[in-house]
């Protein structure tokens, strides 16, 4: 794999809105995430498949960690963050039962995305992600009470 | 009848309010915030619902979860227990406008008796005598000058707002007057939002005599006597007795008759207390009413045999006073003692923590409310208390002897309570001759016989 198609797999996840690509083929191994991640690590080419070039650090590794840092394969559940209920009332994950659900898991997030409804006293409040990530579990069931402080989703 | 009740409360009431509701077969729904995952009341409710963070702000304060949590729960009422909500015009309209029976009295009666100012308004109207005071509100230093040369001092510059002994300052001849004035100012408007203060003449070293009031919907009103709550530290009450020691029977009933008058005059329902002032003529003078229950509700029950917070919930359900409590009369003789997370050896500063170890007195005649129990965390975000200690007997006598027993036999570890205190005010010879008044507290604790004995250690580690 050449430095311009890892660059043409970063281009086809931003435009489809894809969070994780993993291949491998013939000992290289590459896995790229968008989001906040918590390390860079890389997985060297075994064979110099990303050009003849010197090791020289400059050139190979730069355009591929900043957008997408590789994490490593196993994940543990302190990397997950919660997203908590600020107030009392019944959860709702769209905003009417035609509607589709705000988000879904892999859905990525910013702190201004809608996630979900909390209706109170006939009142629906949009509730807003407040942190930056993929959803990567829906913890609260919709139409069910939900009380102050309880988890609605985990986010990556 | 209701079938499922929310209690806007914490702690030992939150308790007392659960006890009552199961005992009428009601369904229970406790809120509370992220301390009070573990307290008793939350463990014994049917249903409970966090509705926020540990300060009473952002969480028994918090009128809109606490609503949300009643629609959630599809409660038919709330009980709103004592301080927090209780007292709060707005949220009682709150509950009627969403159709949920808040457990009191109607929003007009606690505008008409929650403003001190407006309180002494009706007082007057009804023909109560008031202390001598100012007519409203005063607004400047030169008018509270100008009151202060008619009415004569000491007098008291207090919060038209105010609770709980604070937004409070005395002032003794005219020097003192201004920053006195202007310090009970500054104190309500940080306290209570509203700095407005009214003036009234200080009584000397007056008793504090409240009347118990219990009116059904159907226009019955009644009084349960009263309680002598004149042994406070620092405008906080911390032993209180039914009977009062001076109260005559001809007082009781002239004192009783003013407080269903005026009760009547502002169309109360439910529970509530009138509040005066007695010198050691047999003067009285209205002070305030709490239109809620009280914190000492309980030396009424035990003397005119009675529950006085399951009476709430049958009047607020439309239910006529029961025949026991209408025609209630005094046997006994009741004490309390509000037993707090305090330590007396060092100036009663807060002892939140752990409890370690937890026994409470029984036997005959002895009354435990509280929350506590062997490893409960007693929060820094509330008040200090953590039990109400009550004794009953024939006698005042009596009732004595079993107070100094029971808080004998009482062992908490792990954290400083005041026991010990309570203790030693048993042992005085001017509680036991029942001549005491507001000013007791302070009197006593600087004389040179009072001891405050720490309860010696019990178990073996």
């Amino acid at each position: 794999m050449e430095l311009k198609d890892i660059k043409a797999v970063i281009d086809l996840m931003k435009k489809n809105d894809l969070s994780v690509f993993e291949m491998e083929k013939d000992g290289f191994k590459l896995k790229l995430q968008k989001g906040a991640g918590d390390q860079t690590v890389f997985a060297p080419p075994a064979n110099g498949l990303l050009g003849s070039a010197p090791p020289a650090p400059s050139m190979a590794p730069a355009p591929v960690s900043a957008p997408a840092p590789a994490v490593p394969e196993t994940e543990s559940s302190a990397s997950l963050r919660e997203i908590v209920s600020p107030m009392v009332g019944t959860f709702y994950r769209a905003a009417s039962p035609e509607s589709p659900p705000f988000v879904d898991v892999g859905k990525e997030v910013t702190e201004e995305t809608v996630v979900c409804i909390i209706e109170a006293m006939k009142v629906m409040n949009e509730i807003k992600a407040e942190a930056k990530g993929v959803i990567a579990e829906i913890v609260a069931e919709s139409g069910k009470p939900v009380q102050f402080g309880q988890v609605l989703f985990r986010v990556r | 009848m209701f079938e499922k009740i929310l209690i806007a409360n914490r702690g030992e009431i939150a308790l007392r309010i659960i006890r009552a509701c199961k005992e009428l077969g009601i369904r229970t729904l406790a809120v509370y915030s992220e301390a009070d995952v573990d307290s008793l009341h939350v463990q014994l409710a049917d249903e409970a619902i966090c509705i926020g963070a540990p300060p009473s702000a952002e969480s028994y304060l918090k009128i809109d979860r606490i609503m949300s949590a009643a629609e959630v729960g599809d409660v038919d009422a709330i009980h709103p227990g004592y301080g927090f909500l209780a007292e709060n015009a707005h949220f009682a309209e709150v509950c009627e406008s969403c159709k949920i029976k808040f457990i009191g009295p109607p929003a007009s009666a606690m505008h008409a008796m929650g403003d001190k100012n407006s309180a002494r308004a009706c007082a007057r109207k009804a023909g109560v005598s008031v202390t001598p005071g100012s007519d409203g509100i005063v607004e400047t230093e030169q008018d509270a000058v100008k009151l202060a040369r008619k009415i004569g001092y000491p007098l008291m510059i207090k919060a038209v707002a105010g609770g709980g002994g604070r937004g409070m300052r005395a002032a003794h001849n005219e020097a003192s007057l201004g920053p006195a004035y202007h310090a009970a100012r500054t104190e309500a408007e940080k306290a209570f939002g509203n700095g407005d203060v009214y003036i009234e003449k200080l009584i000397v070293n007056p008793h504090h005599i409240e009347f118990q009031i219990v009116a059904d919907q159907h226009g019955h009103t009644v009084h349960l006597g009263e309680r002598d709550c004149s042994i406070q530290r620092r405008n906080q009450k911390v032993i209180e007795e039914c009977p009062s020691p001076l109260i005559s029977p001809g007082l009781r009933k002239k004192m009783g008759h003013a407080a269903i008058k005026l009760a009547e005059s502002v169309g109360y329902q439910n529970a509530g207390t009138m509040e005066f002032l007695v010198d050691n003529e047999g003067h009285y003078y209205f002070l305030e009413m709490n239109t809620r229950i009280q914190v000492e509700h309980t030396i009424t029950e035990e003397v005119y045999g009675c529950d006085l917070v399951k009476e709430q919930i049958l009047i607020a359900a439309g239910a006529r006073l029961s025949p026991h409590v209408a025609n209630a009369t005094a046997r006994l003789h009741a004490i309390q003692c509000r037993i707090n997370a305090e330590d007396p050896e060092k100036n009663f500063q807060p002892s939140p923590g752990r409890i370690a170890f937890y026994y409470a007195p029984g036997g005959r005649g002895v009354r435990i409310d509280s929350h506590a129990y062997t490893g409960y965390v007693v929060p820094p975000y509330y008040d200090s208390m953590i039990a109400k200690l009550i004794t009953v007997g024939a006698t005042r006598v009596s009732a004595i002897a079993r107070m100094r027993r029971a808080l004998d036999e009482y062992y908490i570890t792990g954290i400083k309570t005041t026991v010990p205190f309570h203790s030693a005010i048993m042992r005085n010879a001017d509680f036991q001759n029942g001549t005491y008044d507001t000013g007791f507290v302070d009197r006593v604790m600087k004389s040179d016989n009072f001891e405050i004995r720490p309860t010696p250690t019990r178990l073996h580690e």
